[in-house]
């Protein structure tokens, strides 16, 4: 099919390993993210923080510098669990964010026009369809919460030597894990949105709308029936306590989590069924032909 | 023996609580299959269902040798498919967005990137190759389709009424591109439309679908050749001696009023031997219609025939 030839010819080259090729979407999603001005800024206000983190770790570990700035003081620097809580907290925070500009046009750009059967006419599942999308938004958000805070860990472990690695090496697994069940979370929800809803501000505004109507719901629940069960429904205080259980906090630097009357386990299921429930939306939703059941 | 492109087994598809495929059984042998029906016959449910877009309820229908349910992902990577609605990224350009779906078939990128641009250029859309899909025109929109569903070098293109809503000279563009395709190398063709016209011009089988069933399984090409030496004739003079001197040369006559004579030829019998019988018998032949069956004959006769299965007309 060579352009000068005009005549078409069937292809007979080589094909890429049929696993990889969710990754298409990835790198596709990631390219049009790219181009947009407003995104890019975004991204690297999302990793300012981390600059503030790891200045603090150096002056944490740099008595000179203590010295010069006339803070000298035993326990004034501490870098511990509650530090890399903070890190965590504010940096899960800075995910949503970006999670609500980037999730809702993952998939209603392939909606909107009925692109989606081309997907699906192709050796390429809805499995590997969601999971393209889901490696864009995994992705993007991994690089602003576990991969920044695994590399203050790295810092202050550089820096603080004396075998603080190995009595805090611990703190690696709910670094990645707190992490992964935010992101994993916030990204179902956001291309369950995505897949139902085509406008962007529309979606944003539903995505807010999932964690504050239920938090709201839940304190309403509370305040009626004298009951603490309806914090079930706090999606952020939940993933609170499963940050503060991971990383062992136990002064009440979280604040209500202090109180602890849910277990952690309940908490881990709420967020699981969050995501149980998000599949279930995209399941119905993404389909390569409409359905009019009668 | 050559492989059976479409092989259906008692296919049934439900959607909801309504059967929209009713037990199709039939088997299409050529390489250019067009499919043909009213509104509601179950077309786009019969392509969805060899795509793997819907699961059989009963039966099975096989493509190329493989289970459309069972070896749908193998079957999918020989198939390109240009659907027949709206089937775009609007704000990708017209090559990046074949480029991607070529990639999504397994082509390497830099692969990927130079089928596309050759696919764009041969629908005739080289110059419009870098405008947002979105800023297309219908026509164009529906050139891109085919871009896309050829780009990866398919087996077996499905094309669901490709020349939907597009003008007479772009409709018959695309009717000469999917014949070029068809010839250039030894893809096979499913072709769903209303318009009788693009499937006769591309297609050499037809299966006709009314209310979820088979009317009819036509092979066009053996239409053709059964009706390539029928006439008929008004003529003037000696009809009877005529007639007989014909059927001995193995034609077969049927004479109607005011001179009109109706004849099937032999292989062995061409026209200018009737016109020399006629001759020889002083009968003038006033005219002469070498007619055979169009598809719209075979159509309205396959809606006609109420609750015809899997027959050959």
């Amino acid at each position: 099919m060579a352009v000068y030839k005009r005549r078409y010819n069937p292809y007979g080259g080589t094909l890429t390993p049929q696993w990889s090729r969710f990754f298409v979407l990835t790198r596709y999603a990631f390219a049009e993210l790219f181009k947009s001005r407003f995104f890019v800024i975004l991204l690297i206000l999302s990793l300012v923080p981390i600059l503030f983190f790891a200045g603090y770790i150096f002056v944490a570990n740099n008595k000179t510098v203590q010295l010069l700035m006339q803070m000298r003081s035993a326990g004034l620097f501490s870098v511990e669990n509650e530090y890399f809580i903070m890190i965590m907290v504010a940096q899960t925070q800075v995910a949503f964010l970006l999670n609500c500009w980037v999730g809702p046009v993952l998939i209603a750009g392939d909606l909107t026009n009925g692109a989606l059967p081309l997907f699906l006419s192709r050796p390429f599942s809805r499995a590997d369809y969601v999971l393209g999308k889901l490696a864009a938004l995994g992705l993007l958000l991994s690089a602003v919460t576990w991969i920044p805070g695994l590399l203050l860990f790295s810092l202050q472990a550089g820096l603080a030597r004396n075998g603080w690695i190995w009595s805090h090496m611990w703190m690696v697994v709910p670094i990645i894990f707190c992490s992964a069940i935010w992101i994993l979370m916030l990204s179902l929800i956001s291309l369950a949105v995505s897949a139902s809803v085509k406008l962007r501000i529309v979606a944003t505004g539903v995505i807010f709308i999932s964690f504050f109507i239920p938090a709201g719901l839940g304190e309403m629940y509370n305040s009626i029936m004298g009951s603490y069960w309806g914090r079930l429904l706090n999606f952020t205080e939940m993933f609170r306590l499963i940050l503060a259980k991971g990383f062992r906090e136990r002064t009440g630097l979280l604040g209500p989590l202090s109180r602890n009357e849910i277990p952690v386990p309940a908490a881990w299921g709420v967020l699981i069924l969050v995501c149980v429930l998000s599949v279930v939306i995209l399941n119905a939703r993404l389909k390569a032909r409409e359905v009019v059941r009668g | 023996m050559m492989n059976a492109t479409i092989e259906l087994n008692g296919l049934e598809v439900q959607l909801g609580n309504r059967t929209i495929l009713h037990g199709l059984t039939g088997v299409l042998k050529s390489r250019a299959i067009g499919l043909l029906g009213p509104n509601g016959a179950g077309k786009s449910t019969l392509i969805n269902t060899l795509l793997g877009f819907h699961s059989p309820s009963k039966g099975s229908a096989r493509v190329l040798g493989l289970d459309s349910h069972a070896n749908g992902n193998a079957l999918r990577s020989l198939v390109g498919y240009m659907p027949e609605n709206e089937a775009f990224i609007s704000k990708m350009s017209g090559v990046r967005f074949v480029r991607y779906m070529a990639e999504i078939s397994g082509l390497p990128p830099d692969q990927a990137m130079e089928r596309a641009h050759e696919a764009f250029v041969y629908v005739g859309l080289g110059e419009a190759r870098y405008r947002p899909v979105g800023t297309y025109s219908l026509g164009m929109k529906q050139l891109a389709k085919l871009a896309q569903a050829i780009a990866h070098g398919p087996k077996l293109l499905i094309l669901d009424e490709p020349t939907n809503g597009m003008d007479p000279p772009a409709r018959k563009r695309l009717i000469e591109l999917i014949r070029e395709i068809r010839e250039a190398s030894d893809i096979c063709l499913l072709l769903s439309s209303h318009l009788l016209h693009d499937v006769e011009e591309t297609c050499d089988e037809v299966l006709i679908l009314r209310n979820g069933q088979i009317a009819s399984i036509c092979n066009l090409a053996e239409e053709r050749r059964a009706n390539r030496k029928f006439l008929e004739l008004e003529t003037i003079g000696a009809q009877a001696t005529f007639t007989s001197t014909l059927e001995s040369l193995g034609c077969e006559c049927a004479v109607f009023s005011n001179g009109r004579i109706k004849v099937v030829m032999p292989d062995s019998v061409e026209i200018r031997e009737v016109f020399k019988v006629a001759a020889d018998r002083g009968v003038q032949i006033r005219r002469m219609n070498h007619r055979r069956d169009s598809l719209e004959d075979i159509f309205l006769n396959a809606m006609e025939q109420t609750g015809a299965a899997d027959g050959r007309i």
